[in-house]
């Protein structure tokens, strides 16, 4: 346990050890998930983060290698040491996600991997489902445990910190001197809180999706389901499980950028052929990607539920309605 | 008693006798949507679908923005030569320029779009009801009667909060919340005309140039280059847009800050004397950057310049469309 008190103590010693901290800092539109300057900084004062962090392992624009004196520079690997802290179970079980198709056994991505080498990730368990939340319906629970080092419950005046990794336990023997013991009653507030939260997300019925899906390629229905669809690709930057990139060569450098199935231009051919030339087939391939391919490369639902699509999409396309639609 | 529900009632009848009389072969109407308070876009193809059709002020995207892709030629259509349909479309005072911009752009047909005129009260901005609401969210909510929005917060408290109060900033600027060109109209209560002169834009104009550019600076570098701006405005058709053409390739793709504001200094300039102000880019935006105020500085620097007004009139030709000898010209500097 951990008194909210002291959190400043124990963030102002692992700042000292070298470690940058990401957590809720409170800013004009809202809290944000941004470097703490200092530990005042910190607001436990949301529900969850506008952007999904993956962009702290997978940047939206991130240099890969400069070409000077007709050699090319590879850029330095990251190596700063980091805590992303508060981060919600939906967002932690993205990176477990990520690392399936960036740490592959085929391929490794060195940048990624190493940031998630030098990254304690803390998580917040969640007290207070959105109504866009759909976690248990995909796999996930408020307090999930998947993709995390560390799990925090927010109790109220403490946060009861779980051990979720070798890494994690390692890490917290480092600071116990923060931390008290709990006592009977701080786990049975734990036990009530889980059960509270997950009460109160919505459940949407998606259960044999992938299979139900396979048959669906040339329905109809994705004409039908897609026609309010903007193309503007919102849903997909604000997932946390997207993952798609393009690589571009500008004058001295090369640089990959966050890309998207839901633009026009994602498959574009030279030729000017596109072989998904409306936003049927574009909408076809995100809920395909999500629900039916994923489970068939890597046995899971890239989709952790955190329902960002949901409340961002311009015309409220609405996943758990359009999957549901689809499978019937 | 004039309040949004009956207008929602008189907006479905005349929907249905559209269909039923058959002047129209699909409808772009509101219905509800799947988060508490919302609407969405929906298309409604025969009479028995116009009971979904709701009118609140919730409705707040800007329907012209589905126009163009009946008149286009679908990419997979096996068919050439079927006539384009012919659209109803439901649209507050700002919707109906940005149909009457789509027509003078010859993006669409005016003889295949039925407009819907919508007595407008405004619509809401749900950032401003979450402020009312102390940092919780909207758990629930509906309209009531009289512009009373009643809204349960996430911790169950309820909540009455008048419309009026939580106006979007564009609604609360609106010179133009008539429908003038209706083809069809429905009538009841309105908002009043804003006459203010545009005292937002002329506040921002006192500023130091170093100010503004600093507040430019910080609204753009928030930016996560979506394109949802775009892809929400009307006047966005172009098959291909400047910021993603690849030959050549006006501007990088990647973070730069300066080919970022390139893309937004593009898209605002390509709006001067366009922007109907529907604040529907403003509303797309995932991270709330107020791009409006910038593309209305340019509608009311055309205004006071060429006194044109976009969207009013079907006939009168924008001034990107068309040269006079007499055209202002104040604004080049030589020497
Ligand atoms: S849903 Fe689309 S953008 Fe997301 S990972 Fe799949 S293909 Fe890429
Ligand atoms: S956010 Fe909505 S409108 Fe935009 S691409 Fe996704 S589903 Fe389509
Ligand atoms: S620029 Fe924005 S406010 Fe202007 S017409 Fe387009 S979407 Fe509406
Ligand atoms: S919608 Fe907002 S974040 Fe997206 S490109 Fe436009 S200004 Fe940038």
């Amino acid at each position: 346990m951990l008194k909210k008190a002291d959190i400043n103590k124990f963030i102002a010693a692992v700042m000292n050890n070298g470690y940058k901290v990401f957590g809720p800092v409170k800013q004009e539109d809202g809290v944000s998930l941004s470097e703490l300057k200092t530990t005042d900084d910190i607001s436990f004062d949301y529900f969850n983060f506008i952007l999904p962090p993956k962009r702290h392992f997978f940047p939206w624009s991130e240099l890969l290698y400069k070409y000077k004196d007709k050699t090319i520079h590879e850029a330095p690997l990251p190596e700063d040491k980091t805590i992303l802290l508060g981060i919600r179970p939906c967002d932690a079980r993205s990176f477990s996600f990520l690392d399936n198709v960036f740490i592959d056994d085929k391929a490794v991505d060195p940048y990624y991997q190493n940031r998630r080498d030098n990254t304690i990730v803390i998580s917040l368990a969640c007290n207070q489902p959105l109504p866009s939340c759909f976690c248990t319906s995909v796999g996930g629970t408020p307090a999930g445990k998947e993709g995390t080092d560390i799990l925090a419950y927010d109790t109220g005046d403490s946060l009861f910190f779980e051990e979720c990794s070798e890494r994690g336990s390692s890490f917290l023997k480092l600071y116990s001197k923060f931390f008290s013991t709990p006592d009977q009653a701080d786990v049975q507030a734990v036990k009530d809180f889980i059960a509270k939260a997950e009460k109160q997300v919505l459940s949407v019925n998606i259960k044999n999706a992938a299979e139900k899906l396979k048959e669906k390629f040339y329905d109809s229905v994705w004409d039908k389901l897609s026609f309010r669809c903007l193309s503007c690709g919102v849903c997909t930057f604000f997932c946390p499980t997207c993952y798609c990139f393009g690589l571009y060569d500008e004058r001295d450098r090369r640089i990959r950028v966050h890309d998207a199935c839901m633009y026009k231009g994602f498959t574009l051919e030279a030729s000017g052929h596109n072989p998904r030339p409306t936003q049927s087939e574009r909408m076809r391939q995100r809920i395909m990607h999500k629900f039916l391919y994923t489970v068939e490369n890597f046995g899971k639902i890239f989709c952790v539920g955190c329902g960002r699509c949901v409340t961002a999409c311009p015309v409220n396309m609405d996943i758990r309605e359009n999957i549901v639609e689809v499978i019937g | 008693m004039g309040g949004t529900e009956s207008i929602e009632n008189k907006l479905k009848d005349a929907v249905k006798d559209l269909f039923l009389k058959k002047k129209v072969d699909i409808v772009i109407g509101f219905e509800k949507g799947s988060l508490p308070l919302t609407s969405r876009p929906c298309f409604i193809r025969s009479s028995d679908m116009a009971e979904r059709l709701v009118w609140n002020a919730s409705c707040t995207n800007n329907l012209a923005v589905y126009l163009p892709r009946f008149f286009q030629k679908v990419p997979r259509a096996k068919k050439s030569g079927t006539p384009p349909p012919v659209v109803g479309i439901v649209a507050k005072g700002c919707d109906a320029r940005s149909v009457v911009g789509l027509i003078k752009e010859k993006q669409i047909l005016k003889e295949n779009v039925v407009i819907i005129g919508m007595s407008c009260q405004g619509v809401i901005d749900r950032r401003k009801i979450e402020s009312f609401i102390d940092g919780s969210f909207i758990a629930g909510g509906r309209q009531e009667p009289g512009g009373i929005l009643e809204i349960t917060t996430g911790v169950g408290d309820k909540k009455k909060i008048k419309v009026s109060d939580v106006l979007a900033e564009s609604c609360i600027e609106c010179q133009y919340p008539h429908v003038e060109n209706a083809d069809v109209r429905i009538d009841g209560e309105s908002i009043t005309a804003s006459d203010d002169g545009y005292k937002a834009i002329k506040a921002f104009e006192e500023k130091s140039p170093e100010e503004r550019w600093q507040y430019f600076t910080d609204e753009i570098s928030r930016c996560i280059r979506c394109y949802a701006c775009r892809q929400a405005c009307p006047n966005c058709y172009c098959k291909v847009c400047f910021a993603e053409q690849t030959l050549p390739r006006w501007i990088g793709p990647g973070d730069e800050l300066s080919d970022v504001m390139i893309y937004h200094i593009g898209r605002i300039f390509h709006q001067a004397g366009r922007c109907v102000e529907c604040n529907a880019c403003v509303r797309a935006c995932p991270v709330g950057i107020d791009l409006r105020l910038f593309t209305r500085k340019l509608c009311m620097d055309v205004k006071e310049l060429f006194g044109y007004i976009p969207g009013l009139s079907i006939e009168e030709l924008p001034p990107l469309l068309r040269f006079e000898l007499n055209d202002n010209n104040d604004f080049i500097t030589t020497g």
